[in-house]
């Protein structure tokens, strides 16, 4: 089946045609390579294969150091293919590392550069993966095939690295809300009779009216984010409040594709504003501009905390603590958070993420390595239903069983099996991304899906009664329910459009993030009176940055990438 | 060095009449330094107790002097990783010879700058005091320091930090301040420079030998830039802080990728945090250097020096 | 041996006249322990703190790390401008400049009276104990130290509990410390004393410990008061090590560290506290712009040699003891 699929896609993929995007132009000049390389793919587990170890290098920080045979899903692929990798991640400065890599020429056989990638290719350390792939790679061809146009136009018409997570099958929700959401105490929804909110008057609204019946709490309205690099929190709610996904630093219109930034727009005034509303009635934590993300996270599970914007990924800990405090004792639950689809205007909100394709960031094969071939075969190898359920589904009747219908469950034991410590010793971790890989809301051919955490019945398994009580309040099953289902938008996410570094564009983005950590305290901690005063400094200011410049550079990106994806 | 009179008791023996002045002083003194005692040991036992604590309980802050709800989960995080037991190997390894060679060299060149004879006195001195302000940039020194095949390399540790300037000085101006009638009396017992420098200067200067061996040896035991460079491919070269900052990077497990992969059970329990692991790692990598803090204070002692020329 | 003159006094040292070059190479040859003790590691120095600074090119250059010297395409003092015609640079410079002018002095006054005053303690015991309690900050890294201090200044902290213990404040009226835009320069001052005081002093402590004891006694004898002795002994026995370190410290005052600043900093206070070092690594490293971090190097370099060269010279013109 891998197979058929592989050849038929490999219609619209092509061979070296330069830089040249047209589908139409490129369908000519292969075919017969696909079949040949179709029943290679067949062959890994027949022949013996001579191991081989790779050099792997991660520039995200994170994991742990390791070989991969060190892993069972790792073990089980070289096996397979014969292949080990040693990875190394990042700890110090990524820029720094690249630095010195590509001055001395010298490399790692695979390498993920994350945002330094740029670098790498101007650097010409990545090998064109196009003919390997022609000849090594059927699963790569069917399974990164409708990309392979957007990743050639991307980057001069070769392919150099396999970026992560392209969709296969139907789009698969995250039932949880991983991304951004306006935040509120259940105790406050309970009390208020479970109301539907949807604009973010009313959840203000909602918020004053609990704080003013809680006097003697001593409770804080709204807090917000901004240690750091992790500003966005603060900065990025009028894009989501206007009802768009997160682009990173623009709004783009869905029918005309031009991008507009929402820094210094009425959208942020308004934002401003309503925060500035809050403060001036002492409901908005005037130390969310000094304090640091630990600082945050503790205020989120002080219970003192009535409401809050940020995404879902970033206060991870704080949910935890607070849900477990919840699973022991009911009367907790009033203090876990539950994630609020507000809007400026309360019609539509693109707050879950559509099917994204992160064009510019992925994992490339360097001119050091001296198996390139072997290692395009182990991506390949990775990429077939079988392998992608074993990385993330691990092995049937150790870590997920299939029930008669053919569904994946995991069994309450599995569940409790599968910590930090086992998560590391399977493979897990290693595994779940940074490789080439379906993408996280894949689904399989058989429908169930890809990740674990999508799956329904999973999902269900992880619900406390609390959660039940006021997921059925609302009529939804799961908390992505409560969202407008994502529209489809083929540049997303806007922000890995690539950029190069010290690029105008680049300049603009830390030039604007610089003014407006600057302006925000100032706007939001303005007595009501002087907003506006300091709003007309704000423009000024803002006003020298080329943010024409900015927004033209976007939208012709934008319109490039939604010309090769007809 | 003008008063030449003789020292009959111990050099710190208090006088008992003191005045009244004096015993107001001794008092505001203690009453002082106690005070910033307790400033400068909060910092410590905050992070001691963070450290103990459990990481789901200090996620919501208010730690201070003591564990809120004791937990050994943090050090039992840090010392199951098998690589910190290498890493500290060779982290002990680079301070000791990085100590021993950096206080010996730049003992020796401190004293040829030290003599005011020596033709290539100023030469030297100033050749060195320029490279405490110069730095030929990131790259052009990994490139040399590739060019001398020093990448992978232990030596990486020890070589390109064999004399710090700072040292130097400290060194050289403690050396001029030694009695010249020491060094003279030497010369006419026929000793040559090297001689005069370990037999007589060596001996003279371990006040201040202590501090340099004291700020070489913290420097080295810190140092995690050098292998993040040159040596990060290499597990066996790693060090206790490299070694460290990856626990601590690992410690930071909420991507999204991950809990939508990685574990179905939504709000599994925390079992570590980075506010934890940094406390931990802290106190795990400070213990040394406080225990050998001690053993060198007995060089500082008032008087040692002279006592020492005069013997 | 070396069994030659150098016994002779200095002033037959003197520097070699031009003239005198056999002279010279004469008591090169005589001095040639002391050469031999000194120049392997001046050769050492050459190679690894004198051969990379060919990078200096890189300033001038549109540097590309992956082509080699001669394919760089050479851009002249385009960096450099770049560089000050940045508003942000020259705040910043001056961030820089005040940080560091604070942190010199009030590190030099703390580190040093800390010194003293423990020199007059008679208790051996109170003495180790104090001195190695106060050099436990010094390894609290910067990031857990700025937690600290961040909590400790917060509108909940204890700073501001203590303030409303006095009366110096009421409820509601809590101090946003790190928001106080013009008051960073004291929170980085006072909490980098408190975090280095104890190990900065270690190397007057040492200092002291080459005073003669005898110094004292006879002063004692004479009736000079405690205060009287640290003045007039004390101070005046560490007097060289304080200048000399005093001199290296003026060189480096366009080098207010990153850390505390970086970590410390936010939207409000930025103003004050973001220096060089944080614009260089924003819009150079951050920016995979190596030239525009080697043109502020260098700049920094310069500045560091003319202060450097001036206080050593003011400190001759002083009649003080003096670095070189």
């Amino acid at each position: 089946m891998a197979a058929a699929l592989a050849v038929s896609m490999a219609a619209c993929s092509s061979g070296n045609n330069g830089g040249n995007a047209s589908p139409a132009a490129s369908g000519g000049s292969s075919s017969a390579p696909a079949s040949a390389s179709a029943s290679s793919s067949a062959a890994p587990s027949e022949k013996p294969l001579d191991k081989i170890t790779v050099t792997f290098f991660n520039g995200v920080a994170g994991e742990k150091d390791l070989n991969t045979n060190e892993t069972t899903i790792g073990k089980m692929l070289e096996d397979q293919t014969g292949v080990n990798f040693k990875i190394e991640h990042l700890v110090g400065d990524l820029n720094t590392k690249i630095g010195t890599m590509i001055a001395s020429d010298q490399y790692p056989d695979v390498m993920i550069p994350d945002a330094a990638i740029e670098e790498v290719l101007k650097a010409g350390a990545f090998i064109p993966l196009d003919d390997l792939i022609e000849q090594y790679g059927p699963n790569i061809k069917r399974v990164y095939g409708p990309y392979f146009e957007r990743m050639r136009a991307d980057y001069g018409g070769k392919i150099y690295f396999l970026p992560f997570g392209p969709q296969v099958g139907e789009y698969a929700a995250d039932p949880n809300i991983n991304q951004g959401a306006f935040w509120v105490q259940r105790r406050v929804l309970k009390e208020a009779g479970y109301p539907k909110i949807k604009t973010l008057d009313e959840y203000v609204k909602l918020v004053e009216d609990f704080v003013a019946k809680h006097k003697d709490e001593n409770l804080t309205g709204m807090l917000t984010l901004t240690h750091d690099w992790r500003f966005f929190a603060t900065s990025n709610p009028p894009m989501h409040l206007a009802g768009f996904p997160n682009d990173g630093n623009v709004m783009v219109d869905i029918a005309t594709n031009e991008a507009k930034t929402y820094a210094g727009s009425e959208n942020e005034k308004r934002w401003l504003k309503t925060l500035n509303d809050l403060n001036g009635k002492n409901l908005f934590d005037k130390a969310s501009f000094v304090d640091n993300y630990d600082q945050y996270i503790a205020k989120l599970t002080s219970h003192k905390v009535v409401g809050f914007f940020d995404y879902g990924w970033q206060i991870g800990n704080a949910m935890n603590v607070l849900k477990d405090a919840a699973r022991k004792d009911q009367t907790q639950d009033d203090f876990v958070y539950f994630p609020l689809p507000v809007t400026f205007d309360g019609t539509h909100d693109q707050y879950l993420d559509p099917p994204g394709w992160t064009s510019n960031r992925g994992a490339g094969i360097t001119k050091s390595a001296k198996d390139p071939a072997r290692i395009i075969q182990y991506w390949d190898a990775l990429l077939t239903d079988e392998n992608q359920v074993l990385k993330s589904w691990g092995v049937k009747g150790e870590t997920y069983e299939i029930d008669d219908k053919g569904r994946f469950y995991r069994t309450a034991e599995q569940i409790a099996k599968l910590d930090d410590a086992f998560n590391e010793k399977f493979g897990f971790k290693t595994y779940d991304w940074d490789w080439p890989q379906y993408g996280t809301s894949s689904t399989l051919a058989d429908g169930n899906a890809l990740a674990p955490g999508f799956q329904p019945e999973v999902f269900q398994m992880s619900l406390t009664e609390g959660d039940k009580t006021i997921l059925g309040k609302y009529g939804v099953q799961t908390y992505a329910q409560m969202f407008d289902k994502p529209e489809d938008r083929p540049w997303f996410p806007a922000w890995s459009i690539p950029k190069e570094q010290g690029s105008p564009q680049q300049i603009w983005e830390t030039k604007k993030d610089d003014l407006l950590k600057k302006y925000y305290a100032k706007l939001v901690l303005a007595k009501p009176a002087d907003f506006d005063g300091v709003w007309a400094d704000y423009m000024k200011e803002f006003g020298k940055l080329d943010t024409a410049g900015y927004e033209k550079w976007y939208t012709e990106q934008i319109k490039k990438v939604v010309e090769v994806a007809k | 060095m003008a008063n030449a009179t003789a020292s009959t008791r111990p050099a710190r023996s208090p006088r008992r009449n003191s005045s009244l002045g004096d015993r107001v002083f001794d008092i505001l003194n203690y009453v002082f330094l106690t005070l910033l005692m307790v400033v400068t040991l909060y910092p410590f036992l905050n992070t001691l107790a963070v450290s103990l604590n459990a990481a789901s309980d200090s996620i919501k802050g208010g730690i201070h002097l003591w564990p809120r709800q004791f937990s050994s989960e943090n050090y039992k995080f840090v010392f199951n990783e098998a690589t910190i037991y290498n890493a500290t190997l060779i982290s002990v390894l680079r301070t000791v010879i990085g100590t021993l060679v950096t206080v010996f060299a730049s003992a020796m060149v401190a004293y040829t700058i030290s003599r005011q004879e020596y033709v290539l006195r100023k030469l030297v001195t100033i050749a060195f005091i320029i490279t405490m302000y110069i730095n030929g940039g990131l790259i052009p020194n990994y490139l040399l320091i590739r060019d001398l095949g020093l990448i992978n390399s232990f030596w990486v540790y020890i070589l390109p930090g064999i004399i710090g300037v700072f040292n130097l000085i400290i060194i050289r101006s403690f050396i001029e301040q030694l009695p010249e009638s020491v060094i003279e009396s030497a010369r006419i017992d026929g000793a040559g420079d090297f001689r005069t420098f370990i037999n007589i200067v060596f001996p003279l200067c371990l006040p201040v030998l202590a501090t340099v061996a004291l700020f070489t040896a913290v420097y080295q035991w810190n140092s995690w830039f050098d292998v993040f460079l040159y040596n990060s491919s290499n597990v066996k070269l790693s060090t206790l802080q490299y070694e460290l900052q990856k626990i601590l990077q690992n410690s930071n497990t909420t991507s999204s990728a991950e809990t939508a992969f990685a574990n179905s059970s939504a709000g599994a329990a925390v079992k570590v945090s980075p506010l934890s692991i940094r406390a931990t790692m802290t106190i795990v990598a400070a213990v040394p250097m406080i225990v050998v803090y001690p053993f060198l204070q007995k060089y500082f002692v008032k008087g040692m020096t002279v006592g020492g020329v005069k013997g | 041996m070396d069994n030659n003159d150098t016994l002779s006094a200095p002033q037959l040292a003197a520097k070699p006249r031009p003239a005198g070059l056999k002279l010279f190479m004469k008591k090169l040859v005589s001095q040639r322990m002391l050469v031999l003790m000194s120049v392997p590691f001046v050769i050492w120095l050459f190679i690894f703190k004198y051969v990379p600074v060919w990078g200096w090119t890189i300033a001038f250059q549109d540097y590309q790390p992956s082509l080699a010297f001669k394919e760089q395409q050479w851009v002249g003092f385009d960096h450099f401008r770049s560089l000050f015609s940045e508003d942000r640079f020259l705040i910043s410079l001056r961030n820089t400049l005040a940080m560091s002018g604070i942190n010199l002095v009030l590190g030099f006054v703390t580190a040093v009276s800390f010194a003293l005053l423990l020199n007059e303690v008679r208790k051996v015991a109170f003495k180790r104990v104090v001195q190695t309690v106060s050099y436990l900050p010094h390894f609290i890294s910067w990031v857990v130290a700025a937690g600290i201090i961040q909590t400790m200044l917060a509108p909940d902290g204890v700073v501001n509990e203590l303030l409303k213990g006095f009366g110096m404040i009421e409820k509601g009226q809590e101090y946003l410390f790190l928001g106080k835009a013009e008051w960073f320069w004291g929170i980085f001052g006072a909490s980098s004393v408190w975090k280095d005081v104890g190990w900065n002093t270690i190397v007057y402590l040492a200092a002291i410990s080459s005073i003669d004891p005898a110094q004292y006694e006879a002063a004692e004898m004479d009736g000079a008061g405690r205060l009287r002795r640290m003045w007039y002994i004390t101070l005046p026995g560490i007097k060289p090590v304080i200048i000399v370190l005093l001199i290296m410290n003026i060189g480096y005052l366009l080098e207010s560290g990153f850390e505390p600043q970086y970590l410390l900093g936010n939207g409000m206070n930025a103003a004050y506290s973001e220096n060089i070092d944080i614009f260089v690594l924003k819009y150079g490293l951050q920016q995979f712009n190596f030239p525009l971090a080697t043109a502020a190097g260098m700049f920094k370099t310069v500045v560091s040699f003319i202060l450097l060269f001036s206080a050593n010279h003011i400190a001759k013109r002083l009649g003080q003891d003096r670095l070189f």
